[in-house]
């Protein structure tokens, strides 16, 4: 692995301050993506900036009853956390179906949004890849791209974003707190990572310097909700296709509905046509499958990963049957 | 340069020949310039250990190459196998992924001291007697780690002992043997006896 | 000394014991070849090549030699002049890659060794290798998907070899003139051993003296090929191999690695440990070779077999041949009517050379016949079992040589019993349970019983203790325990007093760890060994002024660590100090005898599978796995019950994830663990596994046969029959992805 400068910071304004602008920074948490990825030479930080102490640890539900996550929160407290159990098991579910006990007790909040894709293409700095090397080109086109997006794509990159937890919380609806040198601001969740289009090395609307501190998701939705994931194996194992759905019904009809896929797409992403196709209509097998058809409508397959449009329609339909069961309990 | 090692390190049942506790240490002879390391004091099983540690070192490495506590093993160095798992802070975590420079303070325990920090005789923590019980491994080479997994899921409130959670929970371990069954017997037979009858 | 052929005594041993070696690894106190920091260390870090095919043009050194801790990069212009191996499996030296490190600068497969970067540490070694720079001449000739070249009928790709066909019968006739006949094509992609630890070496000087730690499941070839190549004896060359993790047969034979690491601890007067990192442990140290399969079977209506072809084709690489030969076994599993033709093929591919792989060959060919005997049920509308037993060869049917010892027909019946095949609906799809549709398959399991010579010290301590020592390996099967359970058993002395060293080439020369026949190998020797030192102990006891002065050696009998003569006895501890003593040890050698001409020695086993498919999300399940298997005697049936779970954990791999994948480019696209998918704990089906008990005294004197490779056997095809029984489709190439599913 490389050699870098390791620099610890206490206070915010120190972790966040001008002179962190510039490329050979990066912020270190749970250090689950970075150091897998220094020692890979894909990231290469001179120097890495150990946020660890900063006061971000804390949950807490704000007055106008959202809550309040701090970046420094690992995925095991927040998955396990009571308010998240009670309030969003949709996300406490996504979390849980991610990674490993060992890596979940390491993985921040903050760092799990900033995940990497796990294209092995990007993974491996001998390899073409946009993402990593702007206009190398893109190796999964031709190559091997099983694991590769179905919703999102761009003639540039087909990379799939890994998360779970950032697919619960698209479903459950969030704000993340970024703190920069030039102060706070926030930006809704769903807005947060960027398609790849032309430029698939911009992944993110963090400005250089600034750091996550907090995700705020909105308050709860009720209903009855559902995370699903289908992988080859049973565990520990990134998803082929999942899917966050939320479900509000009045009497047999949906009436307020979200849903979020992962593993199909190159960013968090929300199905919005499946919900509209969904929203006011009876709570039905027929209808779950119009919805998740309506979710895959623009979808496009590319030499091995076209069962993915089967799955993540399977997937979707399931989740919202299985939701709609937890509503009606 | 040299290191200051406080007390010394192992439990005495590791018998590979000399030990150089230097060996991942740059010495004065050995390159044309060293990098930058600096000094830190790791707390493992209980033992205070200041080191000259590189920025970069991650805790896997400098357990087994500086502290000679080879029983945390490297099988992918990637967080995809679990045979590093080891304790911080009590919380079970893969240690090929974590820097050893930001574990000052933190109470490490590794599969040397799993028992005796936990209150038990050397090499008696109800896990591993349940594991020689239930032959819940065959290499040897993943089983620290699933030790040191089970050891803190037991003490879990929060997962719970049908075989479906402690599978699931397990899975961060994998085992090439496919000890699987005889794993599950024994984090089921050594939690029944950590936490009674429940 | 040579005695024990194993018919002159029969040995009643077998208990549930844990093993001898627990706490070592149960504490971290178990050393594997890189668990050691040695004085004045360095460490070595490989530098593969990133292309396909193609040649070394140069390499870029500069950089990498001005990084830290740098000590010197080894390559094709500065590397030693060495010797290849004879490669000679006979005279144990076969290496796994006969060519070696940096030989020249042809650059066959993508992950072959360019350079070895050693520094004062791992992080310098680690880093400086990423900063050498190779610049090649890149060759588009390649190929690394021997799926590609099949026509998908008539012959298989390939080029045929020669001393792999086999016939019996007239097996063309026969099939032309079945009035029921199956003809299918197989395939098995390429599965990587994944042992969970690393190839490693740490390599060691002394004056003209190597030593060498290293994660080998075959220290005495180790050592044999490493004298043959530095031109050294081979009492000069230690090869130390205390703890395994695991090795699945990709440890069986030495790699290029232990050879640069050797060269760099010379050259640079230090010891240099070398471990390989995942990806380069992908890349580099073998795997099951994919196969293509063509499977014709012939048959009357009745189901009984006329006849049966099998025909395989697998990679070989142009750095070393491998030939799995999937189909050799195949005309060994049932009456066929006496016709059968088997051939196999090789197709070399850009990758480095397979290697065995856990009942290598079998694993691949008992897949394809077992799932073709499952589809000529179908075709007969007959249950898969019945189908069996009305083919279950009585004798051997290659050489009519009675079975030494065969209970298939138990085992089918005792698995089926338990497993409850009797409630299997054979239309696809009719078992359902909620969301979720049950399938039922089965097949039948088999390995070949093999046997070696074998050499064993044992020895009597003052202490009371015994030393057993053997130059074989625990890889994790139990052999430590097996060893010493023997020993407690011939003596009458405790197990905890045993000491069992294996793992050393300095040990008198014990066999691979493969095969499954190191249990019958080994335990032979040792009590040929036990006999040596027995009778030392009687000399020592009728000799003049000794206990039993004048004795009949004959009348002398050993009990619970003493000599006893009638109603006198002594302690043998008493007997060494009387005769001031510390130790009192013989070798002796055993190996196989005149049985070999006289008995067919193989094991057989069934298995039943049950899957669950979930049609509504494309998840395919193993639920449960029942297994009844004969392997004649096993000597810790605790041990040897964890053996055949993880073979059935190896199967689920095998049948539903396990595929090592090349883009257009032969690019290496799942190179590390968590793309390579293998099973995980939450993949564990209820598993229950059966040894029947029926000790084969034919085979060596104490009736065991071995475990290592059977339940591996038979897994995929059940798994694959189960499907076709819920799904109704039939995928006849493996692994069953959920892709496959769907599109099939």
């Amino acid at each position: 692995m490389r050699a870098f400068e390791l620099e610890s910071v206490e206070a915010i304004d120190q972790a966040v301050s001008h002179r962190r602008v510039h490329d050979g920074e990066a912020f270190i948490a749970g250090g689950t993506t970075l150091l897998d990825l220094v020692k890979l030479d894909v990231m290469q930080p001179e120097k890495v900036v150990d946020v660890t102490r900063l006061p971000l640890k804390r949950i807490e539900t704000l007055e106008d009853g959202r809550l309040k996550i701090g970046a420094l929160v690992s995925n095991t407290e927040l998955a396990k956390h009571e308010i998240v159990l009670r309030d969003y098991p949709v996300l406490s579910e996504a979390l849980l179906s991610g990674a490993s006990t060992g890596l979940r007790n390491m993985a921040s909040t903050g760092g799990n949004v900033m995940q990497r894709t796990r294209c092995p293409y990007f993974r491996d700095p001998d390899m073409p890849c946009n993402k990593r090397e702007p206009g190398t080109g893109c190796s999964a086109l031709d190559g091997i791209n099983r694991n590769h997006a179905v919703l999102g794509t761009s003639e540039h990159c087909i990379a799939t974003h890994p998360s779970d937890m950032c697919v619960g919380m698209v479903a459950a609806g969030a704000t993340l707190v970024l703190e920069g040198p030039d102060g706070q601001r926030e930006v809704a969740f769903e807005d947060y990572h960027l398609l790849p289009g032309d430029h698939p090395e911009r992944e993110h609307d963090l400005k250089p310097g600034e750091l996550i501190t907090h995700v705020i998701l909105d308050t709860p939705r009720g209903g009855g909700q559902h995370y699903l994931k289908l992988r080859d194996r049973a565990s520990y194992e990134f998803a082929l296709a999942s899917c966050a759905a939320i479900v509000s019904l009045d009497g047999d009809n949906v009436s307020e509905v979200r849903v979020a896929l992962g593993g199909v797409a190159t960013k968090p992403w929300r199905a919005t046509a499946a919900e509209e196709a969904l929203k006011g209509q009876p709570a039905t097998q027929e209808n779950f499958e119009r919805a998740a058809d309506a979710a895959f409508t623009d979808a496009v397959a590319y030499s091995h990963n076209g069962y993915k449009i089967t799955l993540g329609k399977q997937a979707i339909a399931r989740a919202l049957r299985d939701a709609t069961a937890r509503a009606r309990a | 340069m040299a290191p200051v090692i406080r007390h010394s390190t192992g439990v005495g049942f590791c018998t590979p020949g000399a030990q150089a506790e230097t060996a991942e240490q740059p010495t004065a002879a050995s390159g044309k310039h060293s990098s930058e390391t600096r000094r830190i004091t790791l707390t493992v099983n209980g033992r205070q250990h200041d080191l000259q540690v590189a920025p970069n070192a991650v805790l896997l490495d400098v357990l087994r190459e500086q502290l000679n506590l080879f029983g945390t093993k490297k099988g992918c160095d990637h967080g995809q196998c679990g045979a590093c798992t080891v304790h911080v802070n009590g919380r079970s975590v893969n240690s090929c992924l974590m820097l050893a420079c930001m574990q000052e303070g933190a109470e490490i325990v590794t599969i040397e001291g799993l028992a005796e920090s936990a209150g038990f005789e050397l090499g008696h923590h109800p896990v591993q007697d349940a594991f020689l019980a239930h032959d819940a491994y065959q290499c040897g080479y993943c089983t620290a780690g699933q030790m040191m997994t089970a050891a803190a899921i037991i003490n879990d409130d929060s997962i719970d002992g049908d075989e479906v959670s402690l599978r699931e929970a397990m899975s961060g371990n994998i085992c090439r043997c496919g000890a699987y069954k005889n794993i599950l017997d024994a984090v089921q037979s050594a939690r029944g006896q950590m936490r009674g009858g429940e | 000394m040579t005695t024990d052929t194993g018919k002159t005594r029969e040995y009643n041993l077998s208990a549930e014991k844990p093993r001898i070696d627990g706490t070592l690894k149960l504490t971290g106190g178990a050393d594997y070849a890189a668990d050691r920091n040695l004085p004045n260390q360095t460490y070595g870090y490989p530098v593969t090549s990133t292309i396909t095919s193609g040649k070394l043009v140069s390499l870029e050194l500069d950089e990498a030699l001005a990084m830290p801790g740098v000590l010197d990069i080894f390559h094709h212009d500065n590397f030693d002049q060495l010797s290849r191996s004879p490669n000679s499996f006979a005279d144990e030296n076969l290496t796994s890659e006969p060519r070696l490190p940096f030989e020249d600068n042809e650059i066959h497969y993508q992950g072959q060794y360019i350079a070895l970067v050693v520094a004062d540490t791992l992080n310098h070694a680690r880093a400086a290798a990423m900063k050498v720079k190779a610049n090649y001449e890149r060759s588009d000739e390649f190929l690394t998907d021997i799926k590609a070249l099949d026509r998908g009928e008539g012959e298989l790709p390939g080029e045929e070899q020669p001393g792999d066909a086999s016939s019996i019968g007239d097996a063309d006739s026969a099939f032309e003139s079945a009035s029921v006949k199956l003809d299918h094509r197989y395939s098995i992609a390429q599965e990587n051993h994944s042992v969970m630890e690393m190839h490693a070496s740490v390599a060691q000087w002394e004056n003209d003296m190597l030593t060498i730690y290293e994660s080998s499941q075959g220290v005495v070839f180790q050592r044999n090929a490493l004298s043959k190549i530095f031109g050294i004896p081979p009492e000069k060359v230690t090869v130390i191999s205390h703890f395994i993790g695991s090795g699945f047969g990709s440890k069986l034979f030495m790699w290029p690695h232990a050879i640069m690491t050797a060269v760099a601890a010379r050259r640079l007067g230090r010891p240099v440990k070398t471990v390989l990192s995942r990806t380069q442990e992908y890349l580099a140290t073998g795997y099951r070779p994919t196969s293509l399969q063509r499977v014709r079977l012939g048959a009357d209506d009745s189901g009984k077999l006329l006849s049966i072809h099998h025909d395989g084709c697998n990679e070989s690489s142009p750095a070393g041949k491998h030939d799995d030969t999937v189909s050799g076994a195949t005309p060994k599993m049932y009456d066929c009517g006496g016709n059968a033709a088997v051939t196999n093929r090789l197709v070399t591919v850009n990758k480095c050379p397979p290697c065995p792989m856990r009942a290598p060959g079998e694993a691949s060919g008992n897949f394809a016949l077992e799932t073709a005997m499952d589809e000529l049920a179908v075709k007969l509308e007959m249950d898969p079992l019945a189908l069996r037993k009305k083919n279950f060869a009585a004798a051997d049917p290659t050489s009519d040589l009675p079975w030494s010892s065969n209970h298939l027909k138990e085992c089918w019946d005792d698995a089926a019993s338990r497993f409850g095949w009797d409630k299997r609906n054979p239309t696809p799809g009719a078992m359902q349970d909620g969301d979720e549709i049950i399938g039922y398959g089965m097949a039948t399991q088999s390995w070949e019983a093999m046997r070696q010579h074998c050499s064993a010290r044992f020895g009597f301590r003052a202490d009371g203790s015994l030393l057993v020592a053997c130059g074989t390996q625990d890889i994790g099967t139990g052999t430590y325990t097996i060893v010493a359970q023997t020993a407690s058993e011939l003596t009458g002395i405790p197990i905890e007093m045993v000491d069992v060293r294996l793992g050393d080439s300095q040990l008198p020369s014990g066999p691979l760890s493969g095969g499954s026949m190191a249990t019958s190998t080994v335990l032979p020797a040792v009590s040929a060994a036990f006999d040596e030192a027995l009778s030392q102990l009687k000399s020592l006891a009728t000799a003049e002024g000794g206990v039993f002065e004048n004795a009949d050696p004959d009348t002398i009998e050993i009990q619970s660590g003493k000599l006893v003569q009638g109603d006198r006895s002594v302690e043998i501890t008493q007997l060494l100090a009387d005769n001031q003593l510390g130790l009192i040890d013989g070798e002796a050698s055993a190996q196989p005898g005149d049985e070999q001409n006289q008995y067919s020695f193989r094991s057989f086993g069934a298995v039943f599978v049950e899957v669950r498919w979930d049609p509504g999300i494309s998840r395919l399940r193993v639920a449960r796995v029942v297994s009844t298997i004969d392997i004649g005697r096993a000597i810790n049936p605790m041990t040897a019950r964890n053996q055949v779970e993880g073979g059935i954990v190896m199967g689920i791999g095998m049948g539903m994830f396990e595929q090592a994948e090349f883009d257009q480019n032969g690019y290496p696209y799942n190179n590390n663990l968590a793309d390579y998918i293998l099973p995980v704990n939450a993949d564990m089906p209820k598993v229950e596994v059966d040894l029947l008990d029926y000790p084969d005294y034919r085979h060596n004197a104490f009736g065991a046969r071995g475990v290592g490779e059977i339940g591996l056997t038979g897994v995929a095809a059940a798994i694959s029959n189960a499907v076709y029984n819920a799904t109704g489709k039939r995928i006849r190439d493996m692994p069953i992805s959920i892709e496959k599913l769907l599109s099939a």
